[in-house]
């Protein structure tokens, strides 16, 4: 019997070539009772080690390979827990001070942490079997471990090995080292070493044919049995038998870290509990405007008794200091997912749904049967999520904080390319190859042959089976969107924390997985674009319109905001803006909070392949009678009319009707969240359809209940977490409603993001009654602004934004109060039904032109605040940017103010920057001023027509104040009979139609079928047109290159909702090829 | 006044594509500048833009509108060999011919006088379409007057163009469109964004504002489009190659005399390469047998050299390898691949090492001049794990000054067979010990390892266990067990 003492997973990065689960497995096989990991320079893989080794009742000791400053190695094991602190100590220091992917650490910082720490000393990088005599070190690490220090004996089958061998030998008995035996595992079973050898391949961008030694020279680097490990070292039983002394030393395992939350900074005398109670209660008090509901008070008393008994205060306190400092810096934030289900939550400010009349519940969010923390996620504005970050690792220090880790796995598409390079597979087959893939798909030899590869030939079954081998492995580190690891005592105490690529970042060795396996606290703060373009909305009503709002001052209920709603015109609306939820709004015809709630989580994965949509749209209009599948099941349904929507009523559905226990609804709930990459879904499956049909459940009720399950956990949404988004959905649609120039000037300034281009939401706003106003460098700043100058009155909507006034019950009765976002602390207040509102026009700003940096406009701005600009000559001397800038606004139309032909322009700017630059060359040289430009005979040039003005201002800007590009056209298309969009949803069902549009979106939606959903754009509106997977196939190249197309088909109209069903597409011959703002694809 | 044609050869790297791959004529075709997924598409035939894959593409941006499209790089050596293969084959048609520098496919021919030999310049324009089409390539072809006014015609009018008066000539070359012409993409951008569309607006535009904003390239072009700029022809002289022949009047199979007509030629030869400034790199020697037919020996100097004395030395060398002549010689030709000299070569200031290296390379140039030019390798290691992969033999170009390293002891050498030896396989029950070789060695009486080399599963598995094995005789020998053969191998000796 023997201990593995240095085996690496894939979590030493492409070069391990197994799961930490698998070499875990193969010792349980083997009948071996403990296993080291030690990867290199790191303990990433030992939390899946450690669940597998739990499992599998196999020991484990946390170790690491370290590299040293002079390139040599160690192999530490933690005997303790200190021993575990200081490596991780030790691990910090050396990544902290190397480039990212790097590690090295220095002699005297490892004799420095010494303590609890086993050393073996060997292999083939180890100082111990250099051809130098390592005599200081020697005598260094005996002084600083003693005892604990092994010389480790590796054989590996390698003609080189006897002669160091000999000579670590030798070494270890001068200097008194007890030598064991050992092998470097680098994969669980002989097989993986072909996985092995591409991975070093990968690692130093080789072939398999061009890797010569990089490669190891045979398979003997596998997990060996135990009988071969006692032959191997036939002549020395005693190294053998110092493994297992080794290992009975190592009484470490991850189940004895005991994690402290930090405490937060407490008032004298007042303890976290009471603290977390009396800002509670205050916020209660806020949140109603005087004491809250008796009911309120219970839900309260009862989640804050289980927050103190789990000992839970500090991570709300923390949440709660968090939220406090985004509102002292006026930074929209607001709580998402689970967390929306507290009462704690929504009266510390962190959320802002009431759980208690919305019906949410808490047990989803926090119970006392799962025992696992809370996990509260935090969206912040994305443009300031970085101030949130700063603060963080500022409060905490970056001791205490760092930000939790993604492992960047191999997908089908990265491992197909990675192993076909280095099998020397064509680089253009692997490209065609990797297209015809989806992201997570596997590959077949079906695709082999569709992309002109042979699956006989005997490379392309090498390609087959390795790419199939290496998916999921670990590639590399990123970081997690916005997680933190906090902690009492030093983070690094715990797990080692280094360099991120991002300046300023760190991040732990663990992802958030390994926290969830452990136990530990993570602080989400993720960056949402719709709360950075709320804010800037919000600051530019006060600006101009002088009122003050905010997401809780908003009203809750406006007839004009439901109606645009309903009508689908939602362009820009968060959550509610795609095709397919344009597509639904007509139908679901939302008219209260609760019905967009539901509209937010309906278009998901999760309900349309579980078939639940229709049966609630029927059921919703009166065309279905609202039947239970059980009478225990209403409670659980009545909410949504008897279809399950929500993660939740899942859950809970598992439970009422298939008798889940708390305990297997846990699991359940997991397993739909890991899926993907375990398919564990599977083995609910029979058990949930047997338990419901034995309830008297229909079977086909039951077998759509698990479609919907497997397809939640595909993406589907919990209710609390669809809760939060409507908030903003409803905010953001407010605001278009009564404030259109505001809401697009926002968007325009907080892109990217969102579904449409700049172009569809200039069109958008053109269409409400916006105008739009190019942009020009005698008035545009770097964003858009809205201009006062010649502003003019419009109605908006068909009341006034707060006429209804009354806030959304859900949401807040605390009168006044700025929860969010204030400068005046005030509400406006509207008189008489008809609002009638100065409208401001949009100056567009120039960081819409393409290609000028933020360094260019700076420069703009500076000489524009001198004094204004008198000539294309003037501009350009004072601004003196270069001559593409230059080129760019003046192609634009920003120069117009100086020279009103931009042909005249462009033709002067480039004069004027070529002589700048030669001038300023020579006078550089010659230390003298600039010498005047001389003039010269300017050319005439062709003036623009209206469709060539359009056309450069979407090549230069993407987008055009002046008009849509087919408008100019659309005398040419009438006369080729083609309708405008409008003419299009006024037409009948079943019509024949030709229409011509710009494509501005193409989506392919896995749950589709291979149906092809576009939507083409005119300058009356869109047109929403469904292309069937042969039509597709037929037209794949058109429709995937042409940006202004044709279709020939048939009009689908139903409850209001029209598509075109696609026949034949074609391009439209109109003479001019219209510019386009661009399409945004989805998969 | 004095005529001149310009010949286009439209996308002629293309065309040079096609005919190296005329099975691909029905396919979407393009040429690349790279055969990679980001190399950049240059040139793309009918087919391929009937899928929209137009130049400036990158490759994978093609494939993934045609699935089935075929590509090649097309090198520029390729490139410049077709052009100089077609500028002699255009010298049949008229003595001046101009390759255009910068367009490879565009040729500019003197038109003067010929319609005397052909009848009318039409019809010699039609011949010229004729004979290149005979070769599988297509060209347009301009006579006119001026080298802007035929080249932009050329380029934009398909098939023959012959035009009578200049003033034809440019009113019809005000009609073509710029981006017929081969501009710099950038400038062809930036003037179709000023509206200049054609050629006749180029030309409008003021003269300095164009050099100011384009560069003097551009301010040439517009100068010879204006006819301020007249450039005369400037056609390409042919470089004969460095070549000497001699005739025999009997044959003759003695070395020596072949050795006197080799020196005569050689004379000449060098002569020919010193007023070209050029020294010979390599020395072809070709001999026609009387009835065996042509056979040629190349030689290679130490070093590039007009030293005649060294060359007969060195084909002396080689023609007394041949010892005697197979048959009777009845023509002798000797030509030269030489390359520009330059001061090394000369030697003037070159300081003589201690050890004299260049001795030593003539030294080896004998020695390939007499056992053939592979004679002379040497080892060169590799990185792999298997012997005899771990190096390999490569032809020896000139000697350095070796700096061997000090050795601390003295190690033994493994010297490895050329090939493996099979040995007999080993008996299960070996009474008198294991004897791989021969009873002279005795038995094996001691043996280490195994240790294992395998690998190459990608290709052709292999798994070796190798073993050192000492026999009673002292002798240690370098074997291993081949697992896929199942056999016992020596692989060779430790001494």
């Amino acid at each position: 019997m023997y201990v593995p003492l240095w085996c690496k997973s894939n979590f030493s990065f492409l070069e391990g070539a197994s799961h930490p689960e698998e070499l875990v497995e193969a010792c349980a096989h083997l009948g071996i009772e403990t296993l080291a990991l030690t990867d290199h320079d790191g303990v990433y893989g030992v939390v899946e080690a450690h669940v597998k080794a739990r499992e599998s009742g196999v020991g484990l000791i946390i170790g690491s390979e370290v590299t040293l400053d002079d390139d040599s190695t160690l192999i530490l094991l933690a005997k303790s827990r200190e021993g575990h602190a200081n490596l991780c100590r030790l691990i910090t220091f050396g990544r902290r001070r190397s480039e990212k992917g790097e590690s090295r650490v220095r002699w005297d910082e490892v004799c420095a942490h010494a303590a609890g720490l086993i050393v073996l000393w060997g292999g083939d990088r180890s100082l111990l079997v250099s051809e130098a005599d390592p005599v200081f070190v020697a005598h260094d690490l005996k002084d600083a471990f003693g005892d604990r220090l092994y010389a480790l004996a590796t054989r590996h089958r390698r003609a080189e090995e006897p002669k160091r061998e000999a000579r670590l030998r030798r070494r270890a008995e001068r200097y008194g080292i007890p030598v064991a035996a050992g092998t470097e595992v680098l994969y669980h079973k002989p097989a993986r070493r072909e996985v092995q050898d591409v991975l070093t391949c990968i690692r130093h961008g080789v072939t398999l044919s061009g890797a010569g030694r990089r490669i190891k020279p045979n398979a003997e680097h596998a997990l060996k049995p135990p009988h071969a490990f006692t032959a191997l070292f036939h002549d020395d039983p005693a190294a053998v038998a110092r493994t297992l002394e080794i290992a009975g030393r190592c009484s470490f395992s991850l189940a004895a870290l005991r994690y402290r939350y930090p405490s937060e900074k407490l008032p004298d005398g007042t303890t976290s509990s009471g603290w977390l109670r009396k800002l509670t209660f205050d916020g209660a008090r806020e949140r109603y405007g005087g004491p809250a509901s008796p009911e309120m008070i219970r839900q309260l008393e009862k989640e804050l008794d289980l927050i103190d008994e789990l000992d839970y205060g500090g991570y709300f306190l923390t949440m709660w200091e968090i939220v406090r400092f985004c509102r002292e810096r006026g930074i929209l934030c607001q709580g998402r997912g689970s967390a929306a289900n507290s009462a704690v939550c929504y009266c510390l400010g962190i959320t802002a749904v009431d759980p208690v009349r919305m019906g949410l519940l808490f047990e989803r969010f926090l119970s006392r049967e799962r025992a696992e923390p809370p996990d509260i996620d935090l969206d912040i504005e994305h443009e300031r999520r970085e101030e949130v970050i700063q603060h963080v690792y500022e409060k905490y220090g970056r001791s205490h904080a760092a930000m939790v880790c993604n492992f960047i796995r191999y997908r089908s598409r990265s491992a197909i390319r990675e192993v076909g390079k280095v099998l020397g597979v064509a680089e253009t087959a692997l490209d065609r190859l990797s297209k015809l893939m989806s992201h997570h798909g596997g590959l077949a030899p079906e695709t082999l042959m569709h992309a002109g590869l042979d699956p006989e030939q005997e490379v392309h079954g090498h390609l087959l089976r390795l790419a199939g081998e290496i998916l999921d492995f670990p590639r590399h580190l990123s970081i997690h969107p916005g997680g933190f690891l906090l902690g009492h005592e030093p983070v690094s105490d715990l797990v080692p924390i280094e360099n991120a690529s991002m300046p300023d970042r760190t991040v732990i060795q663990w992802d958030k997985d390994c926290l969830e396996e452990l136990g530990l606290f993570k602080v989400d703060l993720l960056g949402l674009g719709a709360l950075h373009q709320l804010h800037l909305g919000f600051d530019l009503i006060e600006e101009h319109h002088g009122e003050s709002w905010s997401m809780a001052t908003i009203p809750g209920k406006d007839g004009s905001t439901f109606d645009m709603i309903c009508k689908a015109d939602t362009v820009g609306v968060f959550q509610i803006e795609s095709r397919a939820q344009m597509a639904m709004l007509p139908r679901l015809k939302p008219r209260t909070y609760y019905d967009l709630v539901v509209e937010v989580s309906i278009v998901r994965p999760g309900p349309i392949t579980g078939g639940m949509v229709h049966p609630y749209l029927r059921r919703r209009s009166g065309d279905e009678p609202v039947v239970y599948p059980h009478p225990s099941l209403e409670p659980v349904l009545k909410k949504t009319l008897g279809v399950p929507l929500f993660q939740e009523q899942v859950i809970r559905l598992a439970m009422v009707a298939a008798d889940y226990t708390p305990g297997e609804a846990d699991q359940l709930r997991r397993d739909m969240a890991a899926w993907r990459r375990s398919g564990r879904i599977e083995r609910h499956h029979q058990r949930l359809v047997d338990r419901m049909t034995s309830k008297g459940i229909a079977t086909e009720f039951a077998e759509r209940v698990f479609e919907q399950i497997r397809g939640f956990g595909e993406y589907g949404f919990p209710e609390s977490h669809a809760a939060s988004f409507a908030l903003i959905a409803w905010a953001t649609a407010w605001m278009k409603c009564h404030y259109p120039e505001a809401f697009a000037c926002s968007l325009l300034n907080a892109q990217p993001m969102g579904f449409y281009s700049a172009a569809t939401i200039i069109d958008d706003a053109k269409r409400h009654g916006v105008e739009i106003r190019p942009v020009d460098v005698t008035r545009s700043h770097w964003n858009c602004t809205l201009e006062t100058g010649d502003a003019r009155t419009a109605k908006t909507g068909d009341s006034h934004p707060g006429k209804t006034g009354d806030r959304y019950p859900f949401l807040t009765t605390a009168a006044g109060k700025r929860v969010t976002h204030s400068k005046k602390g005030t509400c406006p207040q509207f008189s008489g039904p008809q609002f009638l509102r100065r409208r401001f026009p949009i100056r567009m700003g120039l960081r819409y032109v393409k290609g000028l940096s933020k360094r260019s406009w700076e420069r703009i701005e500076t000489a524009r605040g001198e004094r204004s600009f008198s000539a294309v000559e003037d501009f350009v001397e004072r601004t003196r940017l270069d001559e593409g800038s230059l080129t760019r606004l003046a192609e634009a139309g920003a120069l117009s103010a100086l020279d009103g032909d931009r042909r005249s322009a462009m033709w002067r700017v480039a004069s004027t920057s070529s002589a700048q630059g030669a001038a300023s060359s020579s006078a550089r040289k010659r230390g003298r001023r600039l010498p005047m430009t001389t003039r010269e005979r300017l050319p005439l040039f062709a003036a623009l027509d209206d469709s060539e003005t359009i056309n450069w201002d979407y090549r230069t800007t993407r987008h055009s104040p002046r008009g849509h590009p087919l408008a100019p056209l659309r005398p040419q298309l009438e006369k080729r009979r083609l309708p405008d969009a409008t003419r299009v949803a006024a037409m009948k069902d079943g019509e024949r139609v030709r229409y011509a549009g710009l494509v501005i979106c193409r989506q392919r939606p896995g749950t589709a079928s291979g149906v092809v959903f576009m939507t083409l754009e005119d300058e009356t509106g869109f047109v929403n047109v469904v292309v069937w997977s042969r039509v597709f196939e037929k037209h794949a190249v058109l429709i995937k290159t042409t940006s202004f197309l044709g279709v020939t088909g048939k009009l689908q109209v139903q409850d209001g909702v029209t598509h075109l069903i696609a026949d034949t597409f074609w391009i439209p011959r109109v003479g001019a090829r219209p510019e386009s703002g661009g399409s945004h694809d989805f998969h | 006044m004095d005529r001149m044609a310009c010949i286009d050869l439209p996308a002629f790297p293309l065309q040079l594509l096609l005919r190296r791959h005329g099975e691909w004529r029905d396919r979407p075709v393009a040429v690349v500048d790279s055969d990679r997924p980001q190399g950049k598409i240059l040139w793309v035939n009918e087919r391929a833009r009937g899928y929209r894959i137009l130049p400036g593409m990158r490759y994978a941006a093609g494939l993934s509108l045609a699935g089935d499209l075929h590509a090649a790089e097309m090198p520029a050596a390729e490139i410049d060999r077709a052009i100089s293969s077609l500028g002699r084959r255009l010298r049949c048609f008229t003595p001046h011919v101009e390759p255009a520098r910068d367009d490879p496919g565009v040729f500019w021919l003197d038109a003067s006088g010929l319609e005397r030999l052909y009848g009318s310049l039409p019809n010699w324009a039609g011949l010229i379409r004729s004979e290149l089409r005979r070769s599988g390539l297509e060209c347009n072809t301009t006579v006119g007057f001026s080298r802007f006014g035929t080249y932009a015609l050329s380029k934009s009018k398909r098939g023959v163009l012959v035009l009578d008066r200049p003033a034809d000539e440019r009113a019809a070359s005000r009609r073509v469109f710029l981006d017929r012409l081969a501009l710099e993409p950038g400038v062809r951008e930036t003037l179709g964004k000023l509206g200049i569309r054609t050629v006749g607006d180029f030309m409008d535009l003021p003269s300095e504002g164009i050099e100011k904003r384009f560069g003097s390239e551009i301010h040439r072009l517009h100068r010879l489009a204006s006819g301020v700029l007249r450039l005369p022809l400037q056609p390409e002289a042919p470089v004969p190659p460095a070549l000497q022949r001699l005739g025999l009047d009997h044959p003759v199979t003695n070395v020596a005399r072949l050795m006197v007509v080799i020196e005569r030629l050689l004379g000449p030869l060098l002569r020919t390469l010193a007023d070209r400034n050029h020294v010979l790199s390599k020395l072809h020697v070709g001999f026609r047998f009387e009835r065996l037919g042509d056979h040629i020996e190349g030689l290679r100097p130490a070093a590039p050299t007009l030293d005649a004395a060294q060359l007969l030395e060195l084909v002396r060398l080689r023609l007394d390898a041949l010892r005697k002549l197979p048959d009777g010689v009845v023509e002798v030709v000797v030509y030269a691949e030489s390359m520009a000299a330059t001061r090394e070569q000369i030697g003037l200031f070159a300081r003589r090492p201690r050890r004299d290296t260049a001795a030593a390379n003539q030294a080896l140039a004998r020695v390939r001049a007499e056992l053939g030019n592979d004679a002379v390798v040497r080892a060169r290691l590799r990185e792999a794990h298997l012997p005899e992969a771990s190096f390999r033999w490569e032809a020896v170009e000139g000697v350095a000054v070796p700096r061997p390293r000090e050795a601390d002891q003295p190690t033994l050498v493994r010297r490895i067979y050329a090939r493996p030896v099979p040995l007999p396989s080993r008996a299960r029950h070996e009474p008198d010990g294991w004897m791989p070789r021969s009873l002279e060695q005795g038995p094996v009486v001691r043996v280490l390892g195994p240790y294992v080399v395998s690998g190459g599963w990608w290709r052709k598995p292999v798994h070796r266990e190798y073993h050192f094995a000492e026999t009673q005789k002292g002798e240690l020998l370098w074997l291993y067990y081949d697992r896929p053969r199942r056999r016992w191998y020596l692989q060779g000796r430790v001494e």
